[in-house]
């Protein structure tokens, strides 16, 4: 054997032994970030709240399941990924989990046997709670959820996507340390940046993801922090910077669209319409002031104290001059090249133009402000001027439905228009409106709409 | 997710929220005119026979003929409509009560009055009125002249000719609610072909919304548009 192939040969068994390694030996688990009694008790309620707030059972629910059996599909770049029982059902849920191996599955993403989870369990943001809210949580399911003894489905991803120890080299590479930094010499923002970084894992979606698909920003410290996603074919908007809703819209504007799923500019769709409905509608008041000063102050704007934001379900949207009364009292403001064109309603008008007054003038008016918290704006809308345009065509094929919440129960929808538009003037309604009033955003085209409509209804 | 699977069709949804507005205005071209629609002689009736077929698309020619002002019941297959209808839940009194008892005298608050649905009234006045019009003018209604057509329809009208076999149903009232309802209706019944009732009265369709043009003193210049979506 010459030299180079004992090199070669050496290399060989150094890479067998480093993988057998990382295979076999168990990954090491983060403790506590903090240590607390062993008698500690968290306050009555807290637990069910602090599941509300980091979601759970919107994954961990299959549609007309029973709660936290799992069987909830979530797509992944990588396939389906089912989400698991986490009743506390011995055999089929997490039962047998002590306090030691929750907290693994939420800071490390690791069952007690060693598996991997995949990182669609959002264990980069949980990595962040409290260990009050680690306890708090146990308590919850261990105590409080009805157990399920029904397996959920197995995940079963293509190779090599189904080799889960690989998850243990990205996790290298992805999580940072546990626990959340206070960077603030302020509790309000301190408890505002906690909530959107950790149990709201808000990051998940409004990060981007970096080339190994962790997510670019958890927080505040990094440098696409909340600066949108794409989740499937849907935006999820940047949540900082110039021209994104915390830096346009008013506190109360703010607090609206999160707890009620609507205010004077928009409304919820898509993903963000049961994140409102299950999770962000159950924030406690001083929760809400908090999550809304810190989106605003790391967009340079500042928030009153929250006595001022208390009338969500009346006062949303006063400072907004589009309700319906506003508009009627303005009807003779036809100012704007796009609203003219639209008042005018000439025949000879170009098809995008009257695709929009045959189907959604009716609501969303020849000024395209729609009313507030009833119609959104489709004039800076978020999603109609994305980059990613998906969402806005999945919802003309299909519709969309607000979420009911206690301070604004009703369900209000908007019909899906698949069977009245074909691909071609589905294409033209849309790049219409990604072109109309001071919108300035790419066209659609009649492939982008066929490739939507064949996908299906996902939301 | 139960909450957020839903699918709404438009249909549903215009159903349940009322939208109506009509608006007196002008008529323009058909810029947009994109129906497929079968023509009226290749229309295979669903509920009327042949000899029914013939009463129905020669009645209603009369009711609105093609030599008036607009469009006639023809060019708007309204026959197509009612024998759709008849087909259908109205036709079979599918969602009315039907027990009796049935008095003819009742006043009209009452209502329908008549042990046959509309589908059987039509079935059974048919063939009395054509019966009649054979032994008083030696054919049935479909060959007779336009003149004697019209004089049988006004004596039905007028109560000079009382139909026995309808059961206190009224078939001329029938005929010319239907009619009309065929003619308005949108497109997707099978009546108001290429929606040339509404360019005729100038309709905007399912469009919902003026808002800038209330109180603007000209006509409104855009042509229909129907629930699926085509442009008249």
């Amino acid at each position: 054997m010459n030299k180079f192939a004992k090199l070669v040969a050496a290399l060989l068994v150094l890479g067998i032994v480093v993988l057998a390694l990382i295979i076999f030996v168990p990954a090491s688990r983060t403790a506590p970030v903090s240590s607390l009694p062993a008698n500690f008790k968290a306050a009555e309620g807290h637990g069910e709240y602090v599941m509300r707030l980091a979601d759970c059972k919107a994954c961990h629910t299959a549609e007309g399941g029973k709660p936290f059996a799992g069987g909830r599909a979530i797509e992944s770049p990588f396939g389906t990924i089912w989400s698991t029982n986490i009743t506390p059902d011995p055999k089929n849920g997490i039962g047998g989990y002590s306090l030691d191996d929750f907290r693994a599955a939420l800071y490390d993403g690791i069952e007690p046997d060693g598996t991997h989870l995949y990182p669609a369990m959002p264990y980069e943001n949980y990595r962040n709670l409290k260990e009050e809210d680690v306890r708090a949580l146990y308590d919850y399911f261990m105590n409080e959820v009805a157990p399920v003894s029904e397996a959920a489905p197995e995940t079963d991803l293509a190779f090599p996507f189904n080799q889960r120890w690989g998850i243990r080299l990205w996790n290298w590479l992805a999580l940072g340390d546990a626990g959340h930094p206070d960077l603030y010499d302020d509790a309000v923002l301190n408890r505002g940046a906690y909530l959107i970084d950790g149990v709201g894992h808000c990051a998940a979606c409004h990060s981007p993801r970096n080339t190994i698909f962790a997510q670019a920003g958890e927080t505040a410290e990094d440098s696409d922090y909340l600066a949108g996603g794409v989740i499937g074919n849907w935006p999820a908007p940047s949540l900082y910077g110039k021209g994104s809703a915390p830096e346009k819209w008013s506190a109360n504007d703010l607090a609206a669209y999160l707890s009620t799923g609507r205010n004077s500019h928009s409304a919820v769709a898509g993903e963000m319409t049961q994140v409102v409905g299950e999770s962000l509608q159950y924030a406690s008041d001083e929760d809400m002031h908090a999550m809304v000063t810190y989106l605003r102050h790391i967009n340079g704007k500042t928030t009153g104290g929250p006595d001022q934001m208390t009338n969500l379900a009346t006062d949303a949207g006063n400072d907004a001059d589009n309700s319906i009364a506003a508009a009627s009292s303005k009807r003779a403001d036809l100012s704007g090249e796009t609203v003219q064109l639209l008042a005018s309603a000439d025949p000879a008008m170009p098809l995008g133009a009257r695709l929009y007054l045959d189907n959604c003038n009716a609501c969303h008016f020849v000024n395209g402000k729609g009313a507030h918290g009833v119609f959104p704006a489709l004039d800076g809308n978020a999603l109609v001027v994305s980059d990613t345009a998906g969402g806005l065509i999945d919802v003309i094929l299909h519709g969309a439905r607000m979420p009911s919440t206690d301070k604004r129960p009703e369900r209000l929808a908007m019909p899906g228009f698949g069977d009245r538009l074909s691909d071609e003037e589905l294409a033209e309604l849309a790049t219409f409106v990604r072109q109309g009033w001071s919108n300035d955003a790419s066209a659609v085209t009649a492939d982008d709409v066929a490739e939507l409509r064949a996908a299906g209804f996902a939301h | 997710m139960s909450e957020a699977n839903f699918k709404l069709n438009r249909r549903s949804f215009l159903q349940a929220g009322a939208v109506g507005t009509m608006l007196s205005a002008g008529y323009s071209a058909n810029a947009f005119a994109q129906s497929e629609t079968p023509h009226l002689s290749d229309y295979q009736p669903e509920y009327f026979t042949a000899d029914e077929w013939k009463f129905i698309v020669a009645a209603t020619d009369r009711l609105i003929p093609a030599e008036g002002d607009g469009p006639g019941a023809l060019d708007a297959h309204v026959p197509i409509f009612i024998d759709r209808q008849m087909a259908g839940d109205f036709g079979n009194a599918a969602d009315w009560y039907m027990e009796g008892p049935h008095d003819p005298d009742a006043p009209a608050e009452l209502g329908y009055q008549s042990p046959l649905t509309p589908a059987e009234a039509y079935r059974a006045g048919i063939a009395e009125l054509n019966a009649l019009c054979q032994t008083e003018h030696g054919a049935v209604f479909a060959e007779l002249d336009k003149q004697t057509k019209d004089a049988v329809l006004a004596a039905l009208d007028a109560g000079e000719i009382k139909l026995s076999s309808t059961q206190g149903a009224d078939l001329f009232d029938l005929l010319l609610q239907n009619t009309k309802e065929g003619y308005f209706a949108d497109p997707m019944y099978g009546g108001n072909h290429e929606m040339a009732a509404w360019n005729h009265i100038g309709f905007p369709g399912a469009r919902a919304s003026f808002r800038e043009w209330v109180g603007v003193e000209k006509p409104y210049p855009l042509g229909p548009v129907d629930i699926s979506g085509k442009r008249g």
